[in-house]
């Protein structure tokens, strides 16, 4: 009858209790962006994480146990990337987090952490704010913005020759801290701001805002961009006549973007926590492995990838156990030596110490001019 | 007397979905779904009572969240007083809107609701020193339910929390049931069918519509605030399109014009993007399609209709198909 | 020149150039809207696809640029006529909401396929002409710049002329003025509507191909396009092609010269504050339905 038909549709969709495995291996979750407008990198990263996870697994894995990677799409979207930490978090039990990889996003995925008490550590967000927080579960492996500012600012001027800095950056708070924090720095070594411009995010031609910089008569241009709107903008640039060079945050030392930007590429300084031409052993054996695997060179997401995957497992290493708490605890105090260097926490969990690095491109390869390092945070 | 079984039936496993549930996965899915009830319902008077296509409500919903957020970060106020001052606050910027725009009609009225959510995001986003621009409002949190001689309840347990919301459902729903059984909600499906008969009779369609317009966006704005709550961060993603098709589809395929439709539509375009989540653009494509064939053929919706099928006519809480 | 007449003189052209593609884009809008009364919330679409597969065609398929472009846009075309058989022929006496919903359906549908097909990354169109920036006078423009404008400015001159001079056109302006008289005189409505909906989406679909050469196409772009060519009609009038073509223009222009003269993260919200002041002073547009 139909009252049982009712019946059995009901029991039917209440039926999907799930019951929780016992662990044999150690779980870490990973957020990050599959999908959607930076879907290429965030794949980068998911690969790399996969791919180092793999060999320290080969090597024997963490506390006598497999490393199990347990990847969800957070899309940069902030409420795609809650439900995908609260999903690892309490279905898949991880005891730490990866992710999520843009600012807003990571900011969102904060709050999961610190509910459920899970260790979160970004290796690519970089907006100020996410550390002032006080928030005791999240870890930030990467120079913040204001960071790099000190540190490269007052070289730019002499290494790019210029008196005259005009600011084109993503309306975003990564390009209004860049544009907040840098021009101190740039004023101590020399150098005078001459334009400060914005664009958005959904902006495809950048034409109106490239010939009001261009009225300022700028010596050099300072663009925060990701790799899509990196593209098109070096390209515009170019295209109305300005040739003043170019130094930026984001996608200018990949080779995505020099691959896409063609001729525009050529010259373009960028300022990057890593890039494949750094001269080491640990880095020559991440190319190497990179080039193998993934056919390409391992942009700074690739780098990042390693940093926090690396951080994390050294810190669940000297935890001693595959407990959130301990492994939180350990984390605050790393004192990790990687692809950058050496890498510690200062008390609001903002990595310092590590070597960030000045790039240039040069017939297509992107060449490391300069390397400062990261001073511990200014309160 | 059956009727009145059946509601306390659906009641009492309404109430015993945190006993049964373990899992905080699911149960935070339930409470998603809950605080989408709510601001589809808001979506349906408009659309499925009325019949105006307003692409404003998910903006209605971020303004919610928002306002929700910044009398907590910058005023200290809890949930309590943020959710009624964003249902208010909300329903008077439609207030304001509609009178604008509601004497448009057809396509000229859909698309300036489209342009009034990009406007808003837009401020969401520039206004930096209110909002904080796209770094959004994070660390907001659930109050505490305060009770008169009982102490004090922590909510923000997720077990607990979904009895606020599914408090918030169901009296959104009596609301809105109480509206559509009402004068003014025939008088809505008369302006529907027949706007110049209605007109005819003295009834002002603007008027109507105005009512619709505004009671829907405030429990868009309450829902918001219910979210803003939960989730603890707003920012301008949440006046994103995508959040104005999830809507769409739950009312559209929940079955617009009636109470029930969209409210299972939430649950149900809650729960399977979700559990599709393996399948990202097939899924978007799936449901993409199933939109577009159902509005050719199936335009009572699809969940609605299944109900109907099921559920025995005497068992049924309610007759507001005005479809 | 003075430097500030110059930097003028830059932002003028740079928002004809913009102006241009915006009314193209708009021109097609209005055509479906005028003639088969559908907001085309897919238009955007017919835009992206456009980009995508003369994409495909010049880089995966190494097919020469010149001839990709038309090709990517019969492609769009049939693409259309498909659609327009399989669905919205049966809409013809559908009311507004279904309509509308269908295209919102259909818009998510094709953004979700060009994703499936092509993945997220922007891509934009290999083109033959050279990169060096030309100047005149201090204000710089490249080939391909002025090459699409020219194409641009080519093709809404060809629609005003079918539209205006041409028997097709003409069938067009009756159907729009009155279906049951145009059906009367024998004008096949169903014809009409296929060539309403096929013409608006190759005007898409060509600004998409041509414009692709500098402005990266993604799946995503199809949505802000969409809401770019809505602003230009109402603020044009809905249905009328020179309202389409005049409001595109001023749309480019007072997005340039806004951003070139008041703060730059604000660009969107002119053509916002456009729509709103005609819609509480000029509801119909500018222009009335031709």
């Amino acid at each position: 009858m139909k009252s049982l038909r009712l019946v059995v549709a009901v029991a039917v969709s209440l039926a999907a209790a799930p019951f929780a495995l016992a662990q044999e291996t150690v779980r870490i979750g990973v957020v990050q962006p599959m999908t959607g407008p930076v879907a290429y990198d965030g794949n980068i990263y998911v690969n790399t994480v996969k791919m180092l996870a793999d060999d320290i697994n080969a090597k024997g894995g963490v506390l006598g146990r497999k490393i199990e990677l347990v990847v969800e799409d957070g899309a940069c979207n902030p409420a795609q990337s809650v439900n995908a930490a609260e999903k690892l978090v309490v279905r898949d039990k991880v005891v730490g987090l990866l992710g999520a990889f843009c600012s807003t996003s990571t900011a969102a995925v904060m709050e999961v952490a610190k509910k459920h008490k899970v260790p979160l550590i970004t290796g690519i967000s970089t907006a100020a704010q996410l550390t002032e927080q006080g928030n005791p579960y999240f870890f930030r492996a990467v120079a913040t913005t204001p960071m790099l500012g000190n540190a490269f600012g007052p070289v730019l001027p002499k290494a790019l020759k210029a008196k005259r800095f005009a600011f084109l950056t993503l309306n975003d708070d990564w390009g209004r801290s860049m544009q907040a924090s840098y021009p101190k720095a740039i004023e101590s070594g020399g150098g005078q701001i001459v334009a400060n411009e914005f664009f958005q995010q959904s902006d495809l031609q950048f034409l109106s805002q490239i010939t009001k910089v261009k009225a300022a008569n700028p010596d050099a241009i300072v663009l925060a961009a990701n790799t899509q709107q990196a593209v098109a903008l070096s390209k515009q640039i170019r295209e109305l006549g300005v040739t003043a060079p170019l130094v930026g945050e984001g996608a200018w030392s990949s080779d995505s973007y020099i691959k896409l930007a063609g001729p525009a590429a050529e010259g373009v300084y960028g300022l990057v926590e890593y890039v494949y031409t750094i001269k080491s052993p640990v880095n020559d054996a991440f190319v190497k492995e990179f080039q193998a695997k993934l056919k390409e060179n391992p942009s700074k997401f690739a780098g990042a990838a390693h940093n926090a995957i690396h951080i994390m497992v050294d810190a669940i290493r000297r935890a001693g156990a595959a407990d959130p708490e301990k492994i939180r605890e350990a984390m605050e105090r790393t004192d990790y030596n990687g692809l950058v260097g050496n890498i510690k926490f200062d008390a609001k969990h903002q990595a310092y110490g590590q070597t960030v690095y000045l790039s240039l491109v040069k017939n297509g390869v992107p060449e490391v001019v300069e390397t400062a390092q990261i001073s511990k945070a200014q309160p | 007397m059956s009727r009145r079984i059946a509601t306390l039936a659906v009641l009492a496993l309404l109430c015993a979905v945190p006993l049964v549930v373990r899992d905080d996965y699911y149960l935070h899915l339930f409470i998603v779904s809950g605080i989408f009830v709510v601001a589809v319902l808001g979506l349906d008077l408009i659309v499925g009572y009325v019949g105006q296509l307003s692409l404003a409500h998910a903006a209605f919903f971020a303004m919610g969240a928002y306002t929700s957020a910044l009398l907590f970060v910058r005023l200290q106020w809890s949930m309590w007083l943020g959710l009624p001052a964003a249902a208010l606050a909300v329903g008077f910027a439609a207030f304001v809107l509609g009178g604008v725009i509601l004497r448009t009609r057809g396509h000229r009225f859909i698309i300036i609701t489209v342009v009034f959510a990009e406007l808003m995001k837009l401020v969401a986003t520039n206004w930096v020193d209110m909002t904080r621009g796209f770094m959004g409002l994070p660390g907001l949190a659930l109050p505490k339910l305060s009770l008169p001689g009982l102490g004090s309840l922590d909510i923000t347990a997720k077990s607990h929390f979904y009895y606020v919301v599914l408090l918030a459902a169901i009296v959104a729903f009596l609301l809105c049931r109480a509206l559509v059984r009402s004068s003014i909600g025939r008088k809505f499906v008369l302006v529907r069918e027949n706007e110049p008969l209605a007109e005819s009779l003295g009834i002002s369609a603007f008027r109507y519509a105005m009512i619709a317009f505004v009671a829907g966006a405030a429990l868009a704005g309450a829902a918001g605030s219910l979210y803003a709550h939960y989730v603890g961060f707003v920012s301008p993603d949440l006046f994103n399109f995508s959040y104005v098709t999830i809507m769409l589809i739950m009312v559209i395929l929940g079955g617009k014009g009636t109470l029930v439709g969209p409210a299972l539509g939430a649950v149900l375009f809650t729960f399977l993007p979700e559990l599709l989540r393996e399948a990202s653009h097939w899924r978007m494509i799936t449901f993409a399609t199933i939109l577009i064939v159902a509005t050719l053929f199936m335009p009572k919706g699809i969940v609605y209709p299944l109900v109907a099928y099921l559920v025995p006519r005497r068992w049924r809480l309610s007759d507001a198909h005005a479809a | 020149m003075s430097a500030s007449l110059t930097i003028l003189a830059q932002h003028l052209l740079n928002g004809v150039l913009i102006g241009c593609a915006y009314a193209l884009i708009a021109m097609g809008l209005t055509m479906i809207f005028g003639v088969m009364n559908i907001a085309n919330f897919a238009h955007g679409e017919f835009y992206m696809l456009g980009g995508f597969v003369a994409f495909y065609l010049v880089s995966l398929m190494g097919l020469n640029y010149f001839a990709a472009l038309p090709v990517a846009v019969a492609a769009v075309v049939a693409l259309a006529i498909i659609l327009q058989h399989a669905i919205f022929r049966r809409l013809r006496e559908a009311p507004m909401m279904t309509t509308t919903l269908v295209t919102i359906g259909l818009s998510i549908f094709l953004e979700h396929v060009a994703l499936l097909l092509w993945g997220p990354q922007p891509q934009s169109i290999p083109t033959p002409f050279p990169t060096k920036p030309l100047s005149f006078f201090g204000v710089y423009t490249t080939p391909l710049y002025l090459f699409c404008m020219a194409v641009t400015a080519a093709l809404i001159v060809v629609g005003h002329v079918v539209i205006r001079r041409t028997r097709m056109g003409k069938a067009m302006r009756a159907t729009f003025q009155n279906k049951e008289a145009s059906a009367l005189v024998g004008i096949r409505i169903d014809r009409i509507y296929a060539y309403a909906f096929a013409f608006g989406a190759a005007l898409a679909a060509a600004a998409g191909a041509v414009l692709g050469g500098f402005i990266p196409v993604e799946p995503a772009t199809g949505g802000i396009v969409t809401l770019k060519a809505f602003i230009v009609v109402i603020l044009g009038g809905m249905g009328s092609f020179v309202g389409a073509i005049v409001g595109g223009l001023m749309l480019g222009l007072a997005e340039a010269l806004g951003a070139g003269y008041m703060p730059t993260g604000w660009k969107d919200a002119i053509g916002f504050f456009a729509v709103i002041l005609v819609l509480l002073f000029r509801p119909e547009g500018l222009f009335k339905r031709v």
